[in-house]
């Protein structure tokens, strides 16, 4: 029933919707579009690096401070957390068999924050950094740009509490009566579990962000060390949220994965309660480890020990994911559509990125692995490797859903293969770099160091790569949803099972059948 | 399921490896941070968008830090406005630079030659550009 | 079968443990007076045994996803016939018996 361009809908309509297909369509696309914006920011911060000098493409670099800034706000809170939220919005519902989401008119404000925050953000396009450090950010960072990053951020924390607290809702209150909870769909799960875990940790992050703003109008100093006090506060409380936030970006990516994995090797699950009992101890554990982000700060050996513990413990969780993703697969009869190559190429990539994490929270590795090219390596590897990788295969997967028509399978089998090369060749790149050496967030190297140079440029040609993928991904989206063909609603992938149909739906804006 | 066996063999490989992980570093974090007695302090300053320097004896110096192959040197690094890290690539020297705080970090250069210093948090407009650089000399006592 | 569970988890502690003992003994005889420990070297060396971990692992896990993904792909000769559990109502929650 969604079908959105073949029987077109005025857009006011679906704006002005509260409906969970509408809102979770304009979740999706507004996350789209970030993602292309923000990737845009990213190829000029690489095609910028190509060469050491300074006067290439970014000619100073408060511009290139404030563009990585922007970078790292878009992709993670507005790409990352809509998209996530939209294809919630779109399947948990459906899953948990209710007719809308918990609080209809909750949902689409929660939505409608997110382009406000988003304007805020790149209004202002504050070079604070994404982690916007204090001291920095309250003693040096130009106003109004940071005070309307903060205005920003606090306004999509709210937004994602909001929408945080509809899902709980939806999933434990509303939920069908027969479909006891531990049966609830795995995507459904992960969207319970980030809820839930948004729902502990933004809170912190909010005052955070308050006690920043009144450090930034000096009549506080709760960062401020010439007014008594202290920076390691800030990094305390921020860590206590994006740790945990890791984990709220990466579960829903997986619960996708649980969603396409099974249905395109035609096989049962191999362990429903694995995935759950997975899902529920990463929520906890992830809460353990958020010290490992401030192992150079002056932190004593026994605070390292037990945030290294901590960090460690939620390894075995996400190995029982990839363990029940390959036992899935074993056996079946694996159709490889767009979705499954995305949700497979993910799977490798989280691995990859996964054992990168671990050498990371190793304490004696911090002297070599923080603050470089590393961690940009490593923490991109599960931003594009796997959470990036999970929702394109999600959003191919849900295209002829929510068009009624099918993208063109050779066109996505470019994107896949560009990606995927892509993603390999920046970020396994990057991991070099920081050993190498190369710090991160740095306008510009010196010439001589002839391996920074060349390492930097095979990393932008990678880059150039990625983003000929996703031009081809647009290209997919725009051209096939109004030009492709006709899909078969009952099943579009051949796959011969029952789908979680976002089109039996009951919009009301839809006369009748689809 | 009936198929746990597996999964829980699996879970065991991956709680072993990561117990190697843990002891393994454990091992040598508390190896390396073990300052010796007779390290002579070198006073380390961070500030927007340069390094300073004050060794035991008075002597500072900016930018360029002289020392001698062979002996042990710990650092006391004080920041004076914001975030920054101080970090000698080629020593596997690295620790943040913090605002009210005073850090530790010791080496002991063993190879003569000159190696650079750089700054790892992000700090503001010439961040980029916050480069030092370490002489280390051949000890003539 | 969980006594082999338990040996195999001793078995494999044991051998993380094993290469840390000369550690100890490493330690202990380093006494000449100016002799400071090679910090750089320590961390690398640190560094490559976990690479080598990680590597190890994942040839394992690499080398089990592409013959999965050879072997169980549609096209595959053995593959023609569908499985048993095909058609089912909803394959994603793990029950395997509901097939139709």
């Amino acid at each position: 029933m969604v079908l959105e361009l073949k029987k077109a809908r005025p857009v006011w309509q679906i704006m002005f919707s509260t409906h969970h297909t509408d809102v979770g369509l304009l979740y999706t696309v507004t996350g789209l579009a970030f993602l292309f914006m923000a990737g845009v920011l990213a190829l000029m911060i690489r095609t910028h690096l190509f060469f050491p000098g300074q006067n290439f493409l970014i000619s100073d670099s408060v511009t290139f401070n404030r563009i990585f800034t922007v970078h790292g706000l878009t992709m993670l809170f507005l790409f990352a957390l809509p998209v996530a939220n939209g294809i919630g919005n779109y399947l948990v519902p459906i899953m948990v068999r209710y007719k809308d989401m918990a609080y209809p008119k909750l949902n689409a404000v929660a939505f409608w924050m997110n382009p406000i925050g988003g304007a805020l953000l790149w209004l202002g396009f504050s070079d604070t950094s994404w982690v916007s450090y204090a001291p920095y950010s309250v003693i040096r960072a130009p106003g109004p740009a940071a005070d309307m990053m903060i205005f920003g951020l606090k306004i999509l924390g709210i937004s994602s509490i909001l929408s945080s607290i509809n899902f709980i809702v939806t999933i434990i209150k509303c939920k069908h009566p027969d479909l006891p909870l531990r049966r609830v769909p795995l995507f459904a799960w992960s969207m319970l579990t980030v809820s839930l875990m948004t729902i502990i940790a933004m809170p912190t992050y909010a005052a955070a962000l308050i006690m920043l703003l009144t450090d930034r109008l000096g009549v506080s100093g709760f960062f401020n060390p010439s007014l008594g006090g202290d920076p390691i506060a800030y990094l305390h409380l921020f860590w206590f949220t994006f740790h945990p936030e890791v984990y709220i970006f990466l579960l829903p990516a997986i619960g996708m994965m649980y969603e396409l994995i099974p249905r395109f090797s035609r096989k049962p699950l191999y362990s429903q309660g694995s995935g759950v009992f997975a899902f529920v101890m990463l929520g906890i554990i992830g809460f353990a480890s958020w010290g490992h982000h401030m192992y150079s700060t002056g932190m004593d050996f026994t605070t390292k020990v037990v945030f290294m513990i901590g960090t460690l413990a939620a390894v075995p969780a996400s190995g029982m994911h990839v363990f029940n993703f390959l036992a899935t697969m074993w056996g079946g009869r694996i159709r490889f559509a767009a979705p499954m190559k995305f949700a497979v190429g993910g799977i490798a990539l989280f691995f990859s990125a996964g054992a990168g994490g671990v050498l990371n929270s190793a304490m004696p590795l911090d002297f070599i692995s923080h603050g470089t090219y590393w961690v940009v390596g490593h923490m991109h590897l599960f931003l594009t490797g796997t959470i990036a990788f999970g929702f394109v295969g999600m959003v191919y997967y849900m295209f002829p859903f929510i068009t009624g028509r099918m993208y063109s399978e050779k066109l996505a089998n470019v994107h896949f293969i560009l990606m995927l090369w892509g993603t390999v060749q920046v970020f396994f790149t990057q991991h070099l770099l920081g050993l190498a050496g190369m710090a991160r967030r740095i306008y510009d190297y010196p010439p001589e160091y002839t391996s920074w140079v060349e390492l930097n440029q095979i990393a932008t040609v990678g880059a150039w790569i990625l983003g000929a993928g996703f031009v081809a991904f647009l290209a997919n989206l725009l051209y096939y949803s109004s030009k492709g063909k006709e899909a078969n609603m009952d099943d579009p992938f051949g796959l011969g099972g029952k789908y979680y149909y976002p089109y039996q739906a009951k919009n009301p804006h839809h006369a009748s059948g689809y | 399921m009936g198929h746990d066996t597996a999964e829980w063999v699996f879970v065991g490989i991956v709680i072993a490896i990561l117990f190697y992980v843990g002891v393994d570093s454990w091992i040598v974090q508390k190896e390396v941070e073990e300052v010796p007695a007779d390290a002579e302090i070198v006073k380390v300053y961070g500030q927007q968008w340069f390094w300073s320097f004050e060794h035991a004896d008075g002597t500072k110096e900016v930018n360029t830090l002289h020392l001698k192959q062979g002996h042990a040197y710990k650092f006391e690094i004080y920041g004076k406005d914001v975030m920054h890290s101080f970090n000698i690539p080629d020593y596997v020297v690295f620790e943040d630079v913090v605002p009210g705080h005073v850090n530790h970090a010791w080496f002991s250069p063993d190879q003569t030659g000159t190696f650079p210093i750089q700054c790892r948090e992000y700090c503001g407009l010439l961040h980029y550009n916050m480069r030092g650089e370490l002489v280390v000399e051949a000890d003539k006592t | 079968m969980k006594k082999i569970i338990a040996v195999s988890i001793i078995a494999l502690m044991a051998i993380a443990l094993v290469p840390q003992l000369h550690f100890a003994f490493a330690q202990e005889s380093k006494t000449g007076a100016k002799q400071y420990i090679n910090l750089r070297a320590e961390v690398w060396n640190e560094f490559f045994r976990m690479t080598t971990a990680a590597f190890t692992v994942g040839a394992v896990v690499s080398g089990t996803m592409i013959w999965l993904v050879w072997r169980f792909r549609e096209s595959h000769p053995k593959n023609k016939t569908p499985t048993r559990w095909e058609g089912m109502d909803d394959p994603t929650t793990g029950s395997y018996g509901e097939g139709h």
